[in-house]
């Protein structure tokens, strides 16, 4: 029970109350560029959750049965950032032999991953916090559907907002930050939650 | 094939490359870091507990340090209380007398939010904390003595409750220690 | 193109951070103060200098399949030894700074210049390059966190410049306060561009 419970505070932490993109400012890159079209929105954020799970089970067994056995912890950024990278690149080819139709779908997006931040952010923090490999990977996967859910918000309001009447110099970027803001505002609700 | 095994050749020099450049930087950079994190810790020892002119470690389950005076009598303690507030682990250094009575407290390390939690460095915040016991530490808002920083009780009541436990265990520790002498 | 505007064309024109909208983490993560935005902007700067310098040496040893891999070792070996030494001898800048100087290395700007610049350049326009672009990098992070440092604080650089009696805007140095602040400036940078 007091596993579950747990699970369900993470959970609400990593998604609601820190959420990666809003609160922690990570991920932002592909959570502008990427939020144009729900569909386009809801394909990158499926893979980023994906990525995500997996880059946590990876980078933390690097980490514990590497990095700290023989002493070059120094080198986790690099290891890091080449485990997301092939990481990437494995998945893209495995979901390409095996799953043409997923592919086609997710393919475009998977090589932006490498260049989220969220990601290694996760991995990084995963680190730093401590965690144990079960809620590691666990967080890995909350802080992906927290950036798929504002990803997925964020989208649905900027289809609405082409169709609006906006001057010219705020379109597009300009107003996407501004909308960005009234989120984090909107989120900051949550920061008074506590269990 | 060859090709591939040059790509990966070039790649390994690369990274060995880089590794061993890193290698030494490490090397020089890390008693630096090292020294600066004892110093800081030393630093703060002596803020919260000014009297006390030698300090001796004990480690356990919880580590903590004993303040002797200049005859080599016992003073006081000093510990760190950490716990997960806001948006951060925050660590307090604390120092308490011989009766468990709080010195002085110190904010050492933290990232909360800047302008709400983050004053949590600030001295009228830690200065409440003098001359409380373990019984006092209760904010505010829970009904208790200690004014709570405006718009951060989470960060408030997370440094109380990490000294709370933190004296409690120091407690028992010292007793124990006490019995094995 | 002359060398110096090789050099200054960062600064303005093709700003990374207003007009290119990259490295948007950095930007708006670490701009909660001007000293921060500054040891941001340099600690980017000298990654940039230093891996726009080695890449392109290296450039035509590195075969066109392991590109990227290649470059981002060279570049989070350099975001390594910044971490390091910023460590050692800024522990204060560091720790505020925090995990966003591991995650220089997924920063799209540095990435970016090293492969449309670097690697089709000499040495010497890519060192220029470079440091232009980092400058304006950092000159973007200072504006934006002297922005909101005097609203969010009263305070620039930690010098009181409004009364004691200012009501500081707390909501500028939180998380919706840098979307604002970064959206206005935006759109700010295009009515700018249209004239």
């Amino acid at each position: 029970m007091e596993f579950i419970g747990k699970i369900l505070f993470m959970a609400v932490m990593a998604i609601f109350v820190q959420n990666f993109v809003l609160m922690r400012f990570l991920g932002l890159c592909p959570y502008i560029g990427v939020s144009k079209k729900l569909d386009s929105a809801l394909g990158m954020g499926m893979a980023v959750i994906f990525v995500m799970t997996m880059a946590s089970t990876f980078t933390w067994l690097i980490q514990t049965y590497l990095l700290i056995p023989l002493h070059i912890e120094f080198l986790q950024t690099i290891a890091f950032i080449l485990t997301i990278a092939s990481l990437v690149q494995l998945v893209e080819m495995v979901i390409q032999k095996t799953a043409p139709a997923l592919y086609k779908s997710l393919g475009v997006f998977l090589p932006l991953i490498t260049t989220n931040c969220a990601v290694l952010g996760v991995a990084i923090l995963n680190i730093q916090s401590e965690f144990s490999f079960i809620y590691a990977i666990l967080n890995g996967l909350f802080a992906g559907i927290g950036f798929t859910l504002v990803l997925i918000l964020m989208a649905g309001i900027r289809e609405r907002l082409e169709r609006a009447g906006l001057p010219l110099s705020m379109r597009g970027m300009p107003i996407a930050m501004i909308v960005a803001g009234s989120m984090a505002l909107a989120f900051l609700g949550f920061s008074g939650l506590k269990f | 094939m060859k090709y591939y095994l040059k790509l990966g050749f070039v790649l390994l020099i690369i990274t060995s490359v880089a590794s061993g450049i890193l290698a030494y930087i490490n090397t020089k950079t890390q008693p630096i870091i090292d020294e600066n994190q004892r110093m800081e810790q030393e630093k703060a020892r002596r803020e919260v507990l000014p009297l006390a002119v030698t300090f001796k470690e004990v480690s356990g389950e919880l580590t903590y340090f004993i303040g002797h005076d200049k005859d080599e009598k016992v003073i006081g303690y000093t510990f760190i209380a950490s716990l997960f507030g806001y948006s951060s682990e925050v660590k307090t250094m604390v120092g308490v007398n011989t009766g468990f009575d709080i010195e002085n407290i110190k904010i050492i390390s933290q990232a909360e939010t800047p302008g709400l939690g983050a004053n949590c460095e600030k001295l009228d915040f830690q200065k409440q904390f003098s001359g409380k016991q373990r019984s006092d530490m209760i904010v505010d808002k829970d009904g208790g003595t200690i004014i709570s920083l405006t718009g951060a009780t989470i960060t408030s009541r997370t440094i109380t409750n990490s000294i709370k436990t933190a004296l409690h265990k120091i407690k028992l520790e010292t007793e124990a220690e006490g019995a094995v002498k | 193109m002359t060398v110096i505007k090789e050099f200054t064309k960062g600064f303005i024109k093709e700003n990374p951070v207003f007009v290119m909208a990259l490295g948007l983490c950095p930007t708006l993560a670490v701009t909660t103060s001007v000293i921060n935005a500054i040891g941001m902007g340099l600690a980017a700067t000298f990654v940039l200098v230093f891996s726009n310098t080695i890449i392109s040496m290296i450039k035509n040893f590195i075969p066109e399949k392991i590109r990227i891999p290649a470059f981002i070792v060279v570049i989070a070996s350099f975001v390594t030894i910044v971490d390091m030494v910023m460590h050692a001898y800024l522990p204060a800048i560091h720790k505020s700074l925090g995990l966003f100087i591991p995650l220089i290395v997924v920063n799209c700007i540095i990435l970016g210049r090293a492969e449309a610049f670097a690697s089709k350049n000499n040495v010497f326009r890519s060192i220029l390059d470079g440091f232009g672009m980092g400058l304006g990098f950092t000159l973007a992070l200072i504006i934006i966190g002297g922005i909101r440092e005097i609203l969010g604080t009263g305070q620039f650089l930690g010098f009181q410049i409004f009364p004691e009696t200012f009501q500081p805007m707390l909501v500028a140095i939180l998380a919706p306060g840098a979307f604002i602040v970064m959206g206005l400036l935006m759109g700010l940078m295009n009515l700018n561009k249209k004239r």
